[in-house]
């Protein structure tokens, strides 16, 4: 173990880099959170210093809170991202287990289609779904994103998890089978339980690509009572050429920082479930 | 508890029937349980992506304005988009924005990665706040950066005129090139910490000992960063490159928000101008052809990346 | 009464908890039911006076309810797709620009609501025609025009000596030459918006007689002086009057350079204004509104027509047939295009002194534009080909590549091999 840095020296080595992407990466949402106080005279002062702000309001918060759908839309966009990543996970385990710990004929072949569908381009993909969502008669309703986003999600989750399940040993699935559990209850009973790490991993990041997603919540939700935050702030919040900065990036805040929160709490599992999952792949 | 040595498939305890047995061993087959196992999302994926992704390639075989039935015209389509010089930049303009992303990304990640691969006090803070710029819906940040990108407003220019640069300094969307290159640098901004954190995850994963042992052989810091890290850390680098190429490479929201393929088609990714084609004018058949060669495009792309990384 | 009205409470309780989001589409109640899909409105008096005035009015007189559904600016387009490739989701809808030509076979031929509807209010403008008629067939109602009109800064033009807005081109450039030396440019669109960048250079194109394809649909004529000189234009007003940011805007970028105060002059349509005077009381005063100049061969405007249709394969075509009729009737016309201070020009001559004109007399020029305004692409008919033109934005490019910096002669050369590729099917 190599000693002797003082503590000064530990603390550059640490917050000097760590700061310049701290920097970097929060610059943009100081931006954000600026602009959603100021009041718009200030803000489209361009001979003020853009950084600071002389009389902060909150108006845009209570007009985008109370004027605005803002708050149904982060309730449709929490139930979907809810939805569809449980959704995912759970397709997403159907097809991992048996790919990452069955022998059989034709798995490599099913393993390179789910991986393959990944390039299949969204923008391919969304007039014929527009189709299919049509003929099911669920345009415009929450149903229609919560079937078509874990399209994208579940073969990201599939992936992740089998690479997460291979890193399980297998002595305690191979302990239940000789006690004469079947397959499918050693895998509900003994194996899943144990993955609960990998798990969180994938359903984090599902749930953030499904809080994000934007061209289907386009083509499907054009109205406003069922519209995702993304979809609704852009469609809302800029009416013809008219921008409500302020209210926009209030929403940008509101919308990002308790996922953020949710984030730390979890980002320890996320982190080990990662690991596990892709190192092994 | 008794040892059983024989293998358990086809064999019921004694104490159960004989039929539902047989069914039961039947099920626990391994190919058998996993086909069943598999059935629901395989169904799921064929009808939401197997026969929309069918149907979009026979759309693009088709003569197909808005609410008018289809014509077959075979690749004609196709014909016609490579005799169109704006798809061709929209071609080239996708391949470089993402492949100079991807390239700050996994730089910018590494480099990350390394730099919190510390142990400090309020670490898993910094790391939700790192992350934020991915978590953000896409579309609002971008428009946050449409604000920053104004020269009458932008930061930045203030800065450059403040160091002498004749005012307004420079038109960062209405200059083709710094067009470009401003939606890889938010691209970028937005990938970095997903790509960041999940390379640290890998570091981490890296046993001290490897770096001792080099250490007692006399390698520096680079060295050990070469030799140890990069080499273990390469399945996950693939990895997270692969998925990252994917996504880049069907971008929408950014450019349709900031840009919308602007100025003079020179941010015009796939996505957005297969969305111009078939919603803009009409012309499903033609949209989706231009969205359709998107995947040999992105195919190539990670072959290419597949081979490369094989080979080191 | 009790089962329905407990079953109606249920219903809400369930809708409320889940959002009516997980509901399918609203199923054909037992009562008619006529639904109008709008593009939300930017002045939000026009969508309340549909709202609580006009289908409650209409419910009450023939029993058939009225839902009014509103999409956001932008998505009707995609609205309309999804509805006639699927075959449902509403009766009468909003419609502009190209759409009534490109959805035609979708839509019922109203002839017989336009014609005495012109008879009795006036007469259409030609442009209003224009943008309706399909085939001979009125296939759309027209409501008004949003039109596209110059914004000018009547303070800083004073400083230099204008007093009145000017009026050709050659004069607007001598002046921002002038105001750009003040630190006071201009700033038309020159980027991939929508209709910002249209609304200025189609009418600059036609001012010089430039023409991309001719009436007959199919001969390609970009290629001719007319357009060579009005790319020089543009390109000398670029370089001596213009922001270098124009090349990249989008639509809102000119709002937002007005209130910033960056820019002395620019096109829009009534929104500068409108908000101006809401929010920016002091830029308001200083902001007038006038026709476009005009070039040696005339002055021209974008036609941006509102029309309604009905769509043919709907239920309800003849219930949503006979609900157009009565709004389009002057009783219930004339108090909607009033909820909207003049945002919205009528199409119809009867309304051409009306009252609502005098509450902002400097939106009047909006109205005497209206006899010279033209479809994106006019001469050559509205066809899918010439959405294919306007969605890959030929001509726009074909200008703002010439501002750029590239030769005229390369500009419309390229911008001619495209449209032969696009019209090869003409």
């Amino acid at each position: 173990m190599v000693t002797g840095h003082s503590r000064v020296e530990q603390a550059v080595r640490v917050w000097l880099p760590v700061g310049v992407f701290l920097l970097l990466a929060l610059f943009p949402f100081y931006w954000m959170a600026i602009t959603s106080v100021k009041p718009n005279a200030e803000l489209y002062n361009k001979n003020m210093m853009p950084l600071l702000v002389h009389n902060p309001t909150l108006k845009h918060y209570v007009g985008l809170l109370t004027e605005t759908s803002f708050l149904l839309w982060t309730w449709n966009t929490l139930l979907v991202a809810v939805i569809s990543t449980a959704i995912s996970l759970v397709l997403g385990t159907m097809l991992a287990y048996p790919l990452a710990r069955m022998r059989f004929a034709g798995s490599g072949l099913i393993a390179i289609t789910v991986a393959a569908i990944y390039l299949v381009p969204q923008p391919l993909l969304f007039l014929p779904l527009a189709d299919v969502i049509n003929r099911l008669d669920l345009g415009n309703t929450l149903t229609a994103v919560m079937l078509t986003y874990p399209t994208m999600l579940v073969p990201f989750c599939a992936w992740l998890l089998i690479g997460y399940f291979k890193t399980v040993p297998k002595e305690l699935e191979e302990a239940a089978r000789i006690d004469g559990a079947s397959r499918l209850q050693t895998m509900r009973r003994i194996f899943l339980p144990l993955c609960t790490p990998g798990f969180i991993s994938a359903g984090i990041f599902a749930f953030t690509l499904s809080q994000n997603e934007f061209l289907y919540a386009l083509i499907f939700l054009t109205k406003s009572s069922v519209r995702t935050v993304p979809v609704g702030v852009i469609a809302e919040l800029i009416r013809g050429d008219v921008f409500y900065w302020g209210q926009l990036m209030a929403g940008a805040l509101l919308g990002s920082i308790p996922v953020a929160l949710i984030y730390s709490f979890f980002v320890e599992h996320y982190v080990a479930g990662l690991t596990s999952g892709s190192v092994k792949a | 508890m008794t040892i059983r040595t024989e293998p358990l498939i086809g064999i019921a305890p004694a104490s159960r029937h004989r039929r539902p047995a047989s069914l039961a061993a039947w099920l626990d087959r391994e190919a058998v349980f996993s086909w069943l196992m598999m059935a629901a999302p395989m169904l799921f994926l064929a009808a939401f992506v197997g026969y929309p992704f069918v149907y979009g390639i026979l759309l693009s075989l088709e003569d197909r304005p808005i609410a008018h039935a289809g014509t077959f015209i075979g690749l004609k389509n196709f014909a016609r988009d490579f005799n169109d010089p704006i798809f061709w930049r929209v071609a080239s303009n996708t391949f470089i924005y993402t492949i100079i992303a991807t390239l700050l990304k996994m730089v910018g990640g590494l480099g990350l990665a390394v730099a919190m691969n510390q142990n400090f006090r309020m670490k898993n803070l910094v790391r939700a706040l790192l992350l934020l710029p991915f978590i953000v819906p896409t579309v609002l940040s971008t428009v946050a950066w449409m604000w920053m990108l104004d020269p009458a407003f932008s930061v930045f220019n203030w800065f450059l005129i403040g160091l002498g640069m004749p005012k307004p300094g420079p038109s960062w969307l209405g200059n083709p090139i710094l067009a470009m290159a401003s939606i890889i640098v938010i691209n970028t901004w937005r990938g970095l910490p997903f790509y960041g954190i999940t390379l640290l995850a890998g570091l981490q994963t890296v046993p001290p000992e490897l770096y001792e042992a080099a250490t007692i052989d006399g390698a520096g810091g680079w060295q050990r960063f070469r030799y140890v890290t990069l080499p273990l850390l390469q399945p996950i680098i693939l990895i997270v490159t692969l998925f990252s190429v994917i996504f880049t490479f069907a971008d929408f929201q950014l450019v349709y928000v900031l840009t919308h393929g602007g100025p003079q088609n020179a941010t015009h990714l796939f996505a957005t101008y297969a969305f111009d084609i078939g919603m803009g004018a009409g012309q499903l058949g033609l949209g989706a052809s231009v969205a359709l060669t998107m995947l040999p495009a992105l195919a190539l792309l990670i072959l290419a990346l597949t081979l490369y990384m094989r080979r080191q | 009464m009790s089962g329905r009205s407990r079953r109606d409470l249920l219903k809400i309780a369930v809708a409320g908890a889940a959002g009516a989001a997980f509901a399918p589409s609203p199923g054909r109640a037992a009562d008619k039911t006529v639904t109008l899909l709008h593009e939300s409105s930017f002045i939000k008096t026009f969508d309340e006076y549909m709202q609580r005035t006009l289908a409650p009015a209409y419910e009450k007189e023939t029993g058939v309810k009225v839902v009014y559904e509103l999409t956001s600016v932008g998505s009707l387009p995609t609205r309309i797709s999804t509805i006639t490739e699927t075959g449902s989701g509403a009766d009468v809808t909003m419609i502009f620009l190209l759409y009534p030509f490109l959805f035609d076979e979708k839509l019922m031929d109203v002839s017989d609501i336009a014609e005495p509807v012109g008879k009795a209010q006036g007469g259409w403008y030609d442009a209003a025609k224009e943008a309706a008629v399909v085939n001979g067939k009125w296939k759309a109602i027209p409501h008004s025009n949003i039109g596209q009109l110059m914004n000018w800064r009547t303070d800083w033009f004073k400083e230099v000596g204008v007093t009145k807005f000017p009026d050709t081109w050659e004069e607007l450039y001598d002046v921002g030459k002038k105001l750009k030396a003040k630190d006071h440019p201009f700033g038309f669109e020159l980027g991939h918006g929508f209709g910002d960048n249209h609304g200025w250079i189609y009418p600059l194109l036609w001012s010089y007689g430039g023409h991309e394809v001719e009436a007959d649909g199919k001969t390609i004529v970009i290629d001719s002086d007319e357009t060579a000189r009005a790319v020089d234009f543009a390109r000398k007003f670029f370089k001596d009057c213009m922001l270098e940011d124009v090349l990249g805007w989008t639509d809102p970028s000119n709002n937002k350079a007005w209130y910033a105060e960056q820019i002395s002059c620019t096109n829009n349509a009534e929104s500068i204004l409108w908000l101006a005077k809401r929010d920016f009381p002091e830029i308001a005063k200083v902001t007038d509104q006038a026709m476009n100049p005009q070039g040696p061969k005339g002055r021209f405007h974008l036609l941006n027509c509102i029309s309604h249709s009905v769509f043919n394969f709907s239920p309800q075509k003849q219930e949503a047939h006979d609900f157009l009729r009565w709004v389009m009737d002057e009783k219930q016309l004339g108090g909607w295009y009033a909820s909207a201070d003049t945002y919205y020009q009528p199409f119809l001559h009867a309304y051409d002194n009306a009252p609502m004109w005098q509450v902002e007399p400097r939106n009047i020029p909006y109205r005497d534009a209206m006899a010279s305004a033209h479809l994106p692409g006019w001469p050559a008919p509205p066809t899918r080909q010439l959405a294919e033109v306007v969605a890959k934005y030929v001509t726009v490019d074909m200008f703002a590549k010439a501002c750029a910096g590239a030769s005229t002669k390369e500009v419309i050369k390229n911008a001619e091999a495209q449209l032969k590729e696009i019209y090869k099917t003409a």
